[in-house]
């Protein structure tokens, strides 16, 4: 789970293995914030698969990549 | 994850917030106590241990360890398991920060503002390699 220059430097970092997923910068600031906001608070509970889920896909990334197990 | 594990954690990390680093077993209790509750912790996926060594290895989003992925924020500097854990430190902390890193096909420095829950440089791209499904089978590779 890499951070890029660009997309010519994922192809070239990659060399010839199978690609997974790409999205922007500015995408994964969301899902950070979606995903590890309450990390910390005092009353955390473990998110259920659904509730990562549900992030996932409210952020778009859906497919069989981002199926959660 | 029962009560006294959740509190367990709970402890946990708020000792690595306000320390920097992560606990020692016997920092937080009975060393044999804690190291059977972060075990169980482990197993729900709430906390990494080292398998060699039964220290933990990851708070996510925090590392306990050194990585490639540095943020600074709430004046201090973190290390992240990855980007997407690098940015999630600004979130869990609920502060704006700087995330540096470098490309891992040209390793040219990458630096990243973190202002309001927006970074200051998107046309930089995040790859996931391994599918959603498979994250936890390896978690420190994935």
């Amino acid at each position: 789970m890499n951070l890029f220059r660009s997309e010519e430097h994922i192809v070239r970092w990659l060399g010839g293995r199978e690609p997974g997923a790409t999205i922007s910068a500015a995408k994964l600031a969301e899902l950070a914030y979606a995903w590890w906001d309450d990390r910390i608070a005092p009353d955390w509970r473990p998110h259920t698969r659904e509730q990562n889920q549900a992030i996932l896909e409210r952020l778009g990334l859906t497919g069989e990549f981002w199926q959660l197990p | 994850m029962d009560d006294s594990d959740l509190e367990l954690r709970r402890r946990t990390y708020a000792f690595f917030v306000e320390h920097g680093r992560a606990p020692a077993a016997a920092e937080l209790g009975e060393s044999d106590e804690v190291l059977a509750g972060w075990r169980r912790l482990h197993e729900e996926h709430a906390v990494v241990l080292s398998p060699a060594t039964d220290e933990l290895r990851m708070l996510n989003p925090f590392s306990a360890v050194p990585t490639a992925y540095r943020v600074r924020t709430g004046g201090r500097w973190w290390y992240g398991n990855c980007a997407w854990d690098a940015f999630g430190i600004c979130a869990a902390l609920h502060a704006d920060g700087r995330v540096e890193t470098s490309c891992p096909d040209c390793g040219e420095p990458l630096v990243v503002e973190v202002r309001d829950e927006r970074v200051d440089d998107e046309s930089l791209l995040f790859h996931v390699l391994v599918p959603a499904a498979r994250w936890w089978d390896d978690i420190v590779f994935t």
